[in-house]
């Protein structure tokens, strides 16, 4: 039986070695597995003035003095 | 005859150069580098296959066995396209060789079996002494899950072996046989030609689960020691 014949073994065992533990895994370490897109909640990083954080009834377009 | 019909297993060379090399490295040029965020529609197919397989595979690890993911999708994936490949006609399949076999059980089952020692000793030692033996048998028991987690390595690179050169062998008798028979009696021989077809669809099937055995194997015995 050619497989037992042990000549060619260690070629067999080092090249496969290489590919397995080296090319094989440097291919998929760069598969990336996105999730589907949904939107994201951020958070904003610019904070409102303290005059605006409340909304003054006096500026409502309805209540100004009328022309 | 012999001679004739095991030469399909005969590890290549060309002129005393091992061009098994080339042969063994061969299936990473069918797996392309992601390059882009969206990318091709081959490379996308393997990504969403890759994800398939080890969403299944690694659900049922600890944190720590899924430290093996990269490794068991690159086992997985490297046997079953070794061999779909050797299905085709004239190539050489590595996976055929003991010697790749046992290069790849060997330092795979072993890596699992010193994990499992480093980090949780009492548990992997208990794996020796089954639950409710009874006391007279506890030695005699000892022994022989000594012996059956020392045949590991060994049947996972001979259940591979000998399954794809089983398969091989048989398309070769098989075909060989229907050439013989058209001369003799062609009825007969279409009926080896169905049977050849058949078998080619069960090696298909051979080659995909062969490579999904062992790697399920190796995360088995990974399970158990993480």
């Amino acid at each position: 039986m050619p497989q037992l014949d042990t000549s060619t073994w260690l070629v067999t065992i080092i090249a496969m070695i290489l590919m397995l533990f080296i090319l094989i895994q440097l291919k998929f370490h760069k598969y990336s597995y996105p999730l589907s897109p949904a939107p994201k909640t951020f958070k904003s990083t610019s904070f409102p003035t303290p005059w605006e954080t409340k909304w003054t009834k006096i500026y409502s377009p309805l209540l100004l003095p009328q022309q | 005859m012999n001679e004739n019909l095991f030469s399909s297993f005969i590890t290549p060379t060309m002129m005393g150069l091992p061009i098994v090399i080339l042969i063994i490295m061969f299936p990473t040029l069918l797996f392309p580098t992601p390059t882009r965020l969206i990318n091709n529609r081959l490379v996308s197919a393997q990504q969403w296959l890759a994800q398939l397989i080890l969403k299944q595979m690694m659900m049922m690890h600890s944190p720590k066995g899924r430290t093996w993911a990269l490794m068991l999708i690159s086992l997985i994936m490297f046997i079953g396209s070794t061999n779909l490949l050797g299905l085709l006609p004239h190539s050489f399949t590595p996976t055929t060789q003991l010697s790749m076999n046992l290069g790849m059980a060997i330092p795979l089952w072993a890596g699992a079996v010193i994990t499992g020692f480093r980090y949780k000793t009492k548990a992997s030692l208990a794996h020796f002494l089954p639950q409710g033996t009874p006391v007279p048998l506890i030695p005699m028991l000892v022994i022989i899950e000594t012996i059956s987690l020392f045949i590991q390595p060994m049947a996972l690179a001979v259940r591979l072996t000998a399954n794809i050169t089983a398969g091989h062998l048989l398309m070769h008798l098989i075909g060989g046989a229907a050439l013989a028979l058209i001369s003799i009696s062609p009825t007969t021989a279409l009926i080896t030609f169905i049977i050849l077809i058949l078998l080619t669809i069960l090696e298909f099937a051979v080659a995909l689960i062969q490579a999904y055995v062992f790697t399920l194997l190796v995360s088995l015995y990974l399970h158990d020691n993480t």
